[in-house]
C-alpha cells in the first residue's frame, strides 16, 4: 500500500508488474525487469548471431578446399593450434546454447511445457554442460594430444 | 512484440499476477516465419549433430585430410546431408539475423527491403557453396 493510499484509506490496488519497454538489439543487457526467459532469450539472440558469423568464416575456410591438396593439407596444420581449438570450444559452446536453448523457447512456443520453463531452462542446462565438458575435453584430448 | 522470436519466447511470461491471458500471437507471416525457424532449428540441430561426428568427432586429429574430404563427399548419402544442411542452416541463420533486425523497429518498407537482401545472400551464400562442393566433388 502507498502512502498516499493509507493517508486515504484507500484499498490496496493489486500489484501490477512493471514492465520495462526494450527496444532494439542493445536492449539485450539490459538487466532492469529481466526474468530467466529474458535472459534466455538474450543469450539465444547473441550466440545466434555468434553461430551465423562462424559459419560464414566455416565457409572462407572451406574456400581452401579450392586450392586443392596443397593449400587444405597446409591449413590442417594451423587448425590444430591450441589457439584454434580454443575457437572450437567457444563455438561448442555456442552451438550447444543456441540449440539447447532453442529447443526450450520452440517448445514453449508450441504450448508443450509451458509451466515448466524454469525447469526446462535447468535441465538443459545441465545437459549442455555435460556435453559441453565432453566436447571440450575431446578437442583438446584428439586434436591437441594426436 | 518485436519479432516473431519475443512473441513466443515470453508468452507464458506475459500472463501478469491478475492472472490475465497472455496478448494474441500475431497471425500472418510473422507466425509462420517462427514455425519455419522452428522447422529449420529442429533439422539444423540434427544435422549439425551429424556433421560435426562425421567430420571432427571420429576423424583423427579432428580434420580431414584433402584427399579423405574428396572421397568423403563423393558419397551419395553424405553429399545430400552436408547440401541439406548448408540449405538448411543458411535458411535458419538468416531468418534468425532478419529477426533481430526488426527488433529494431523498422518501417515496413524497410523490413521488405532487408528480407529481399538475406534472400539474395542465401541465394549467393547456397550457390557458393554448391560450387565449391561441385569443385572439390570433381577434383581429378
Amino acid at each position: 500500500m502507498s502512502e498516499e493510499q493509507a493517508v486515504a484509506g484507500a484499498p490496496a490496488a493489486p500489484r501490477v508488474e512493471r514492465r520495462v519497454r526494450r527496444r532494439g538489439p542493445l536492449s539485450w543487457i539490459d538487466v532492469r525487469g529481466r526474468r530467466l526467459g529474458g535472459w534466455a532469450f538474450a543469450l539465444n539472440r547473441a550466440t545466434g548471431l555468434g553461430v551465423l558469423l562462424y559459419l560464414y568464416l566455416h565457409l572462407v575456410v572451406l574456400s581452401l578446399l579450392a586450392g586443392g591438396p596443397s593449400s587444405w593439407d597446409g591449413f590442417i596444420l594451423i587448425a590444430t593450434n591450441p589457439l584454434f581449438l580454443v575457437l572450437d570450444v567457444v563455438l561448442l559452446f555456442g552451438l550447444l546454447a543456441h540449440g539447447l536453448n532453442g529447443i526450450r523457447v520452440s517448445l514453449v512456443g508450441l504450448g508443450i511445457i509451458v509451466d515448466r520453463q524454469r525447469a526446462l531452462f535447468v535441465a538443459f542446462f545441465i545437459i549442455g554442460f555435460i556435453v559441453f565438458l565432453i566436447g571440450a575435453v575431446r578437442i583438446f584430448g584428439e586434436t591437441g594430444g594426436g | 512484440m518485436t519479432d516473431q522470436g519475443s512473441i513466443r519466447d515470453d508468452a507464458p511470461a506475459r500472463r501478469d499476477v491478475a492472472g490475465n491471458a497472455p496478448e494474441p500471437v500475431e497471425a500472418g507471416s510473422r507466425t509462420v516465419g517462427w514455425l519455419i525457424q522452428v522447422i529449420t532449428g529442429a533439422l539444423v540441430l540434427l544435422l549439425v549433430t551429424l556433421h560435426m561426428i562425421a567430420n571432427h568427432f571420429i576423424v583423427p586429429n579432428g580434420l580431414r585430410n584433402f584427399n579423405d574430404v574428396v572421397e568423403y563427399l563423393r558419397t551419395p548419402i553424405v553429399l545430400f546431408f552436408e547440401v541439406m544442411f548448408l540449405v538448411v542452416v543458411t535458411w535458419h541463420g538468416l531468418l534468425g539475423l532478419r529477426a533481430v533486425l526488426f527488433d529494431f523497429g523498422l518501417s515496413a518498407r524497410t523490413e521488405r527491403l532487408i528480407t529481399w537482401l538475406l534472400a539474395i545472400v542465401g541465394v549467393v551464400t547456397v550457390g557458393y557453396g554448391l560450387w565449391l562442393t561441385s569443385v572439390v566433388i570433381s577434383w581429378a
